[in-house]
């Protein structure tokens, strides 16, 4: 028997099985849609033709749902990588900004090097501007049993207020007699190459898609992903095997927290190419949605990403076309994340009704020893 | 599930019928509980094959049988936790469905787990009215309730004050607790599951004595263990359960412990050691000296231990459970910190957990909670420990193939039933679990293997197949501590035993020539009469 050929079908079948569990929630989502765009007295056919059309319907709608898919997927794998330790990072928000503030700082410096130096230096200002935003939740929770759940939802609002003050003079940040509070322009030399002609889609996507690929990889073929899900599967196990297990939760978080702020620095060194006050307008909650929806898996975080972008860059084509509201896409969004949950709810009761099954007469053989 | 040959135990077998020996005893006693026929099958098990019990007021009646043999099932049918397949249940002459335990509870059933139902941060006080539905609800009767219970445990001798939290409470008098929660419920028959598995002597001592009061009362108590002195001292009646069926229902005052003891197993008692080649090396290679270390509660938990195992030697740790051997497990692979003394394996000082497979393998008591990860795959599973050296990451990358090489080698050599490496292992059933653990460690052939309760819970093949594996250990050359309150089981394997009572040892025998009953007693606490009997040995 030959190890690898035969494990292949079945981690295609984890894959297949986790996209049919997202498929059926998707179709869920859009029937019981249908239903409220019907009693808001629209055509459904008509409103999901539209969304299809300002979605995929056109190069210039692919490359708007790009757009938007893109922070969802990098914000996803911050969510994701965690959840695949047993952690949960709900500090996507605030490690976006963090991300998009180290980003921009290095992003407007004029700096004596080539453009394509001046770019990674940002992207990598953004990933250690995200990280460091991780720092702290990180050592607490690895080092003094803090959760994490609170550290990193807290500090969501520091940064947020950080931001903002870090936009307004006299900060060296903030863009002088601006109307509203924001920063210079972030210089061509650090700007992510636009990939489309007429289009925004910028090189932000490829960098998540490649990341979610290496991810994936990190997370089946290396000892540091097998540790960080050794960690997450049973941590007293995990240190039995001889995993610092602290250690690894520390630096899974940090690496969560450079994810998240990969994100924010795809934003503005792709697409708003400044740093706006309240720029993020929930896609660290977004990605959190994301995440779970695919337990953290990376390409399915990947395909729920493309979804959650489609609705976002088709909903407004649906009001044009409909009246619709294009918020519906947000309805969407939450049913489907409401269907993909109660399906896993399903079948965890489905499961653990067997293993309860299983338990108790394994209890009985065992006669309550 | 009549398949017994011995005539020994034939005469026990009271067969099908719900006369059995019954005719035997007083026939005036007034009968408080009779379960006829009772059969409950699970998938894949005959737990209870066609079950009589007939319990009296005013009798402790004892369940007797070994670990599976249907004890408990038949219990939580009692309890209304399972609906037998068939068979029927009267209560005080009359029929009864107990199709809950809200159902049995009102019949007056009462039970006290194994592990018991408290609340740790609810009072005393508090769980013992939970669940008790107020007369004036919203409002508890706290008031009320306090004075019952005291005078309750006054009654019974049985002090606890009411308003302390739980968790503050040692083991044994939780044990009350539980025993004073039912009685507060009135409860007419109690079940006592295990009682003892958790009490020191002296405690159960004392739990003998509240018993026979409780019985003294016109109460009835259903004492359950799989410990014969036990049933020789507390009850009036023994009923003996052997692979879900009776074998019998004997006054235990009129029985000899071996009487019983082949009752319970039906094939003699098995102590058939497997011959093994004596062990010539003088090698020490696990040493303790003055070990101390405290319980997760802070009690301690190992008093100035020290023990010594050589290669090629199995040395058996007996005693009840609870008496400091996950403690010493946990100290010597490195989980637990000690307070004093030191650990030695191969000379080399345990500070932390220990990484090399191949100095030290561990069998822990709850494999699936330290040993295991269930969403891992098989084939992971048999990796946690060496996942990061070469051959199975070479270069930073996990080697899939040559990991699933290995595990189909040791899927072959342990004899794992798995349809494919890559199942997540919570597919596989209990006794293959634990197979995946003992291949894990014993694969890299660690000179030190500590083995600790290595069998609980496994059905026969699997627990045989341990049982090979550990003596192959000890042959091969490895030293093996094995710990286990199967006393039977520890005579069987070990070359030297050590008995362990209150995080000390009690006394040394070799196993070749142990007395049981001299075992037996040092388990219990008599030092004293074990120590000037094997007092030569030290």
């Amino acid at each position: 028997m030959n190890g690898r050929r035969s494990i292949v079908p079945l981690r295609l079948g984890e894959v297949v099985s986790s996209g049919g569990r997202l498929g059926l929630a998707i179709v869920l989502a859009l029937t019981v849609s249908a239903g409220l765009i019907l009693a808001a007295g629209a055509n459904p056919i008509e409103a999901y033709a539209a969304l299809l059309k300002g979605s995929i319907g056109s190069v210039a709608a692919l490359a708007n749902t790009g757009v938007r898919a893109a922070p969802l997927l990098l914000g996803g794998f911050a969510v994701g990588l965690a959840f695949k330790s047993g952690l949960w990072n709900i500090g996507g928000e605030g490690q976006i900004y963090l991300g998009a503030t180290a980003a921009t700082a290095v992003g407007i410096i004029p700096l004596p090097v080539p453009a394509w130096l001046h770019l990674l230096l940002a992207v990598m200002a953004g990933f250690a501007g995200g990280a460091l935003w991780a720092l702290i939740p990180g050592y607490l929770r690895a080092y003094r049993g803090t959760s994490e759940v609170v550290t990193t939802l807290m500090l969501n609002y520091v940064a947020g207020y950080l931001v903002s003050w870090l936009l307004h003079e006299p900060s060296p940040l903030a863009e002088k007699g601006a109307f509203f509070p924001m920063s210079p322009l972030i210089l061509p030399s650090a700007r992510l190459p636009i990939l489309v002609k007429g289009t925004s889609l910028h090189a932000g996507l490829i960098l998540a898609v490649v990341l979610g690929v290496v991810l994936h990889f990190v997370l089946r073929y290396t000892p540091f992903g097998f540790r960080t899900r050794l960690v997450g599967g049973n941590p007293e196990a995990a240190r039995y095997a001889g995993v610092g297990v602290a250690r690894q939760i520390f630096l899974v978080l940090l690496v969560c927290g450079g994810l998240g702020g990969l994100a924010g620095a795809g934003e503005v060194l792709g697409l708003k190419l400044r740093l706006f006050d309240y720029f993020v307008g929930g896609v660290g909650y977004e990605g959190l949605a994301v995440a779970l929806m695919t337990k953290g898996n990376p390409l399915g975080i990947m395909l729920a990403g493309a979804f959650f972008g489609c609705l976002k860059a088709g909903a407004s084509k649906m009001q044009i076309v409909t009246g619709i509201e294009s918020s519906m896409a947000l309805v969407i969004q939450g049913l489907t994340v409401l269907f993909v949950i109660a399906i896993g709810f399903g079948e965890r009761m489905r499961i653990t009704g067997a293993e309860m099954k299983e338990q108790v007469t394994q209890e009985d053989q065992a006669d309550g020893d | 599930m009549h398949k017994g040959t011995r005539p020994t135990a034939a005469r026990f077998r009271g067969g099908a019928g719900p006369g059995l020996e019954v005719q035997r005893v007083d026939q005036s006693a007034v009968v408080a509980l009779l379960m006829v026929g009772i059969t409950k099958r699970f998938p894949g098990v005959l737990a209870n094959n066609n079950i009589t019990l007939e319990v009296r007021a005013g009798e402790v009646h004892g369940l007797l049988g070994e670990n599976g043999a249907g004890k408990t099932t038949l219990m939580n049918i009692l309890y209304g936790l399972h609906q037998p397949d068939s068979g029927e249940i009267y209560f005080n002459g009359e029929k009864v469905e107990i199709t809950s335990p809200r159902v049995a509870v009102d019949l007056g059933v009462g039970m006290v787990h194994q592990h018991f139902m408290l609340v740790e941060n609810l009072s005393v006080l508090e769980n013992v009215i939970l669940g008790i539905p107020p007369r004036r609800p919203p409002l508890l009767e706290l008031d009320s309730a306090r004075d019952r219970f005291e005078k309750l445990a006054k009654r019974y001798q049985l002090v606890i004050d009411p308003s302390t939290p739980v968790w503050q409470l040692p083991v044994g008098t939780r044990q009350w607790l539980e025993i004073l929660k039912q009685l507060f419920r009135n409860a007419s028959l109690l079940i006592l599951d295990e009682p003892t598995s958790v009490l020191t002597p002296s405690q159960a001592e004392r739990l003998f004595r509240t018993v026979r009061s409780l019985v003294d009362e016109g109460r009835a108590v259903i004492f359950i263990s799989h410990k014969l002195r036990e049933m020789k001292e507390v009850a009036d009646r023994v009923t003996v359960l052997r692979d879900g069926h009776v074998v019998g229902t004997v006054d235990p005052r009129e029985t000899t412990p071996s009487e019983l003891a082949r009752m319970m197993v039906g094939r003699g008692v098995f102590l058939d050691r497997q011959p093994r080649p004596p062990s010539e090396s003088e090698k020490e290679v696990l040493v303790i000296e003055g070990l101390c270390c405290d319980n997760d509660r802070g009690v301690p938990a190992l008093r100035d231990l020290s023990l010594t195992v050589r290669a090629g030697e199995i040395v058996g740790v007996a005693g009840v459970d609870g008496n400091g051997q996950r403690e010493l497990a946990e100290c010597i692979v490195g989980l637990r910190r000690p307070m004093k003394g030191t650990i030695r394996i191969n000379g080399e000082l345990v500070t932390g957990v220990i990484c090399d497979p191949s100095l030290l393998g561990y069998i822990p008591e709850d494999g699936r909670k330290t040993g295991l990860i269930a969403d891992f795959t098989v084939e992971e599973n048999l990796i946690i420990k060496t996942f990061d050296s070469p051959p199975l990451t070479q270069r930073g990358i996990l080697q899939w193939s040559e990991i699933g090489d290995r595990a189909n080698t040791l899927i072959r050599d342990y004899d794992i039933r798995t349809p494919h490496p890559a199942i997540p292992l919570r597919h596989l059933s209990g006794g293959n679990q634990q197979r995946v653990v003992v291949a894990r460690e014993l694969s890299a052939k660690p000179a030190l293997l500590v083995a600790s309760q290595p069998t609980r819970g496994l059905d026969v093949a699997s627990v045989e197949a341990v049982h090979n594996a550990l003596l192959q250990e000890r042959n091969r050359g490895a030293a093996v501590l094995f710990i286990s309150t199967e006393l039977s089981e520890v005579l069987t394997l070990s070359d030297r035993i050590v008995v362990f009572l209150g995080g000390e040892i009690m006394g040394e025998v070799d196993a070749e020539t142990a007395d049981v009953n001299l075992i037996g007693e040092m388990m219990l606490g008599h030092r004293k009469r074990a120590e000037t009997a094997v007092g030569v040995n030290e």
